[in-house]
């Protein structure tokens, strides 16, 4: 039930990108808030409401802070509010700190629903085409990780039941994984040598190598990336011709509203916002279909 | 057709004195199904890797290995890696990539095989395996028998024409086995596959093989149809090795073909020996006093909201006692013991070991003089450079040992026959060896407790005996021995009590030769061929006993 | 004296060229470029690591030594200030070469991050690794002769560590490098450099003798 899932995956990053270079580069705060809605709505989509939620715990603290410290390192701006030892507290200084937080937390969101989105397999993919040996080394890197956490288990409870630093003080555990770490790398690198067996038995090494995967390159891939090329066509031209334009310091400026500004707002709104709109439109359409079922 | 062809093959290792393998020749027909045994050491896997280019190993070798009639340093490089299959006996070890599907395809994409033939390939190969119901997951989260049966698929998606094997099935649980056998044999039958397979469990590939091979000191001793060799091993120690109904013919001197399934050691008990109807093995009810281990409704679960491992699981075992724990996969009984050994803990329930609520051991004082586990893996018990080195580490838990431990050390050493294992690295000890050497270890901690896991697992027959002396020799010491198992052979041999595990707890217990010719399904091979005819026998040696009685 | 050369170019001179640019178009937009600068100086030894057919024992053994040291992060995850990373990249180094060095840092961190959260921050980490397996493969005599060296390398790794990191939190937190607030940041990750320098060596001096003579028994007895 994950419309993301199915997509392509050289899309999604390139939509990630996209806005992250937006959003980075535009210091206008409309810029700002539209890629916090859409990073917001796709990591809800992605990990879900209560996840999200123990994630504000996080991100409203970290915005307060930024927002506040601030105009302790920067003393910039002409509107004054207070001063601190003999420094100048300003408001441009505090704004600044507000919509810097907001970009951060912008990204940060979205960097965390990309991360669920961009599993492992669509990694090793990507990498896959252009440097096979590393896509291979990737994918037994991660083949191999969750085999030794395993393995480390075995051996600190073997250790532990034949009378090896079994306590709980800080030192003896520090001990024990020490153990536990040399123990395992001596494990491991028997079963490195197994499973290059193993590859050269079939037959690892020869020329002409290919490479297979289940993704397949659909329409509505081309469909979105297309969608996204105009997109962003349209915001870089319009930042490119001071469209967005914004400043706090020294004073802050008036906020862009031309028809072409406008213009940009609605496409990059269009572009943060699509990915959750697909995701969501799926789950609309799936409560829809199972009603009239 | 000659598909494979050895003459004369000779190895020796590097810096080695003595051959690995002697003048060794044979052929090997299309479509054929041989299986090739031996005790270990005696050079069947440095065979097999032999006959597999790739990955032969490192050494002097003489003679002609030819497959198809072509030199094998002729074969090309294609034919090399994608003809000869090979599968080893770590599922573990085997598995290069994180992915199943990616597996799958993996040697097809070193051949150079185009994608949309690589799917289709992939695609059939995972139908006829029953795969797809897990084509997507992490190989990692796979059961052994999975991962195993994986194994097989990734070779067999390359279309070899031989497949080698190396003990398959010896990491593998007794349905997991039987199942990867049936695929062998379904695959030898339905697509002509020839088949190589090295294995030490024969009960159920000697029946089903076309011919049988064996192997000693590096020599090949024995080349025919399962029914000549069993004749040609019967007063040979490797007649241990063989199927019961063999094993019991073996044992008793009638002069006719030799039996190899079970219906055939049936028929051959009823025609010879029906005139002994109704003997018995007596029962000896063990005296059970003084308990060591007392559980009394112990309830588990892994995670708050996971279901229930143990359900009100009662146990009581006694000093002196050697108590096996059977069951399917996942019925708890690791699980068990590891609640007996402290490293889990229980939600509900009391747990007394020697008398004492498990939780008033503080730190590890459970572990000193008491109780102690030897691990499925003994490897996770290794972590030095020597496998001396490793057992003076026992200074450290046991800190009053003052000066005692070298001549501890040899004095086990000695009993044991592991003197010469001692200088060796644990790795490049083999699986009896390993274990061997892992229950030495744990046994220089004095142990009154002793918890096995899976300990015949990897063990050929040879080992398994000289084990079960050793735990018969522990028990007259007063060492109590609990054991989780999944070998009935073993546990009838060696065990006090047995006890079936199901759903959580414990459905019956008794004495293995009530237990055993009470169940069914769950119960020794000469159980099953003798049953009908005498009454509580389960050993071979036992239905040996009974025939022989005047 | 020639790989030195373009080492050096590669590691020093694309950083500058890119931070002089991004100064003199005063663009508030240094936590990018930067992200942007340590992606790119990756991708010349992600090249040149594929540009050779490599073995396949070689191929898995750096696979096992990155799956190793993010295993050993996580091992250690649960005792406060430990984190073998470094000292398993510095060995890495030391037995398989700069190359193997840089592979086994970049990897552990982007496959490390995916148990602790990808972020902007995982290229930081992953030039930060994988430039201190690269240096400790081009000093892998020195470090391999002497011990106090190799201490003086983890400590000095640890430090240079904590002061990139530390570039990486102003830029990406400021939107500018801010001097005062830097100073201010190093200050406040003062304890944590002291941290790290002294757990890379400990680590080092505790770890380099077993995997060593592992690598040396896998490398005897196998051949890579």
């Amino acid at each position: 039930m994950n419309a993301i899932d199915r997509l392509h995956p050289t899309v999604m990053p390139v939509y990630f990108l996209a806005i992250l270079l937006v959003a980075m580069f535009v210091s206008n705060p409309v810029i700002s808030l539209l890629a916090l809605l859409g990073g917001f709505l796709f990591c809800m989509t992605q990990c879900g409401l209560r996840e999200m939620r123990a994630e504000l715990k996080f991100y409203i603290p970290l915005f307060l802070l930024m927002a506040l410290t601030n105009p302790l390192f920067s003393h910039n701006g002409v509107t004054p509010l207070f001063f601190m030892n003999g420094n100048a507290v300003t408001l441009e200084a505090i704004t600044y700190g507000a919509a810097i937080a907001l970009m951060v937390l912008a990204v940060l969101s979205w960097g965390k629903g990309f991360g669920r989105v961009m599993t492992s397999d669509k990694l090793v993919y990507l990498f896959g085409k252009a440097a096979p040996q590393l896509a291979l080394m990737l994918s037994m890197s991660l083949r191999y990780i969750p085999m030794l956490r395993r393995q480390a288990k075995q051996i600190s409870r073997a250790q532990k039941v034949a009378g090896m630093y079994s306590t709980e003080s800080y030192f003896d555990r520090l001990r024990s994984t020490f153990r536990v770490i040399s123990a395992l790398i001596g494990w491991s690198l028997e079963q490195a040598v197994e499973t290059s067996r193993a590859m050269r038995a079939r037959g690892y090494g020869l020329k002409g190598h290919t490479s297979y995967s289940n993704y397949h390159f659909r329409r509505t891939d081309a469909l979105l990336l297309t969608l996204a090329a105009i997109l962003l066509a349209v915001v870089l031209v319009g930042i490119g011709m001071g469209a967005v334009d914004f400043a706090y310091y020294p004073a802050i400026s008036a906020l862009p509203h031309t028809a072409l500004s406008v213009a940009v707002y609605t496409a990059f709104g269009c572009l943060s916002l699509l990915p959750s709109c697909i995701e969501l439109g799926e789950q609309i359409r799936w409560n829809y279909y199972r009603s009239k079922i | 057709m000659e598909l494979l062809q050895v003459e004369n093959l000779t190895f020796t290792y590097p810096k080695q004195t003595t051959p690995a393998l002697q003048d060794v020749s044979f052929t090997i027909a299309d479509g054929e199904f041989v299986v090739l045994c031996g005790a270990s050491g005696c050079g069947k896997s440095t065979l097999l890797k032999l006959l597999k280019r790739e990955i032969a190993p490192h050494g002097e070798k003489q003679g002609n290995i030819r497959f198809s009639g072509v030199a094998q340093s002729e074969l090309d490089e294609r034919t090399g890696a994608g003809t000869i299959g090979f599968v080893a006996q770590n599922p573990d070890g085997q598995i290069v990539t994180d992915k199943v599907w990616h597996e799958l395809a993996f040697g097809l994409e070193n051949l150079g095989v185009p994608a949309p033939v690589i799917r289709r390939r992939v695609g059939e190969m995972a139908s006829y395996f029953g795969i797809q119901g897990w084509y997507h997951q992490a190989t990692d989260a796979l059961s052994g028998g999975q991962k195993q049966m994986l194994n097989l698929a990734g070779v067999m998606t390359m279309q070899p024409k031989l497949l080698l094997l190396d003990e398959p099935t010896s990491q593998l649980d007794p349905i997991a086995a039987d199942h990867f056998i049936d695929t062998l044999q379904k695959l030898n039958r339905e697509f002509g596959l020839t088949i190589l397979l090295v294995e030490h469990r024969l009960e159920e590939v000697f029946p089903i093989a076309d011919r049988i091979m064996v192997l000693e000191a590096g020599k090949l001793i024995c080349n025919g149809t399962p029914g000549a060799v069993a004749a040609q091993l019967r007063d040979h120690p490797m007649s241990r090795c063989l199927p019961s109904a063999a094993r019991i013919w073996a044992g008793l001197s009638v002069d006719c073909p030799c039996p190899l399934t079970m219906r055939e050691g049936k028929d051959f008990l009823h025609t010879h020996f029906s005139h002994r109807k109704g003997a018995a093995v007596p029962v000896h009810q063990p005296i059970l006093e003084q308990p060591v281990i007392e559980a009394e409704g112990i309830w588990f679960r892994y995670e708050k909201k996971s279901p229930d491992v143990l359900r009100d699981l009662h146990l009581t075992v006694c000093r002196g006692e050697v108590f096996s724990l059977l069951g399917g996969n996942g019925a708890g009984k690791t699980t068990t013991l590891n609640i007996l050994a402290a490293l889990d803990r229980p939600y509900a329930g009391k747990l007394k070991i020697q008398g004492k609520p498990i939780g008033d051991y503080s730190k590890n004082s459970l572990y000193r003089r008491n109780l102690t586990m030897l691990p499925q893996n003994p490897q996770a018990l290794f972590l030095k450079q020597t496998v001396h080195e490793d057992m003076e580490e026992i200074r450290k838990s046991i800190p009053d040992f003052n000066g005692q431990v070298e001549r501890t050390i040899q004095f086990f050493a000695e009993k044991y026959a592991i003197s010469h294992l001692l200088e060796k690295h644990p790795y490049d000890l083999s699986g009896g060896e390993l274990q061997k050497c892992a229950l030495v270890k744990l046994l220089l901690t004095k142990p009154s407790i002793l918890l096995l896991d899976e300990p015949t697992k990897g063990m050929d027959a040879v080992s398994k005996a000289q084990f079960a002396k050793q735990i018969a020799e522990l028990q007259a010491e007063g060492v109590t021995i609990v054991m989780v198992t999944h070998d009935v052979e073993f546990a009838a041999q060696v065990s006090t009590r047995c006890a079936l595990f199901f759903d959580g707890e414990i459905v019956s217990a008794g004495t293995p030769n009530e237990f055993f010719s009470d169940h069914h399904f769950y119960t020794t091979a000469a159980s099953r061929i003798s049953r009908g005819l005498f009454d509580n026998a389960i050993l071979c040696d036992e239905v040996i006993t009974l025939c022989d009685e005047k | 004296m020639k790989k030195w050369i373009s080492y050096g170019l590669l590691l020093v001179g694309i950083p500058l060229v890119l931070l002089l640019g991004a100064t003199v178009f005063s663009t508030k937009q240094y936590a990018w470029l930067a992200m942007a600068v340590m992606v790119l100086t990756c991708v010349p030894f992600f090249l040149s690591f594929e540009g050779r057919q490599h073995g396949a024992t070689r191929l898995v053994v750096i696979a096992v030594l990155a799956a190793l040291s993010v295993v050993g992060r996580l091992l250690f995850a649960p005792l406060p200030g430990a984190k073998p990373v470094t000292a398993m990249v510095v060995i890495t180094a030391l037995y398989f070469g700069g190359e193997a060095g840089f592979m086994t840092g970049a990897l552990t961190a982007v496959l490390s991050n995916f148990q602790f959260g990808q972020g902007p921050w995982t290229p930081f980490q992953m030039f930060a690794w994988g430039l201190i397996g690269l240096v400790a493969g081009l000093l892998a005599k020195p470090l391999k002769r002497s011990r106090v060296a190799l201490c003086v390398y983890g400590a000095l790794s640890g430090v240079l560590y904590s002061l990139l990191m530390d570039i990486w939190s102003v830029l990406w937190y400021d939107g500018g490098f801010n001097l005062s607030r830097y100073l201010a940041t190093v200050l406040t990750s003062a304890p944590f450099m002291a941290i790290y320098a002294v757990s890379n060596v400990v680590f080092l001096l505790v770890l380099e003798k077993p995997i060593g003579s592992k690598l040396d028994r896998i490398k005897t007895k196998y051949g890579i």
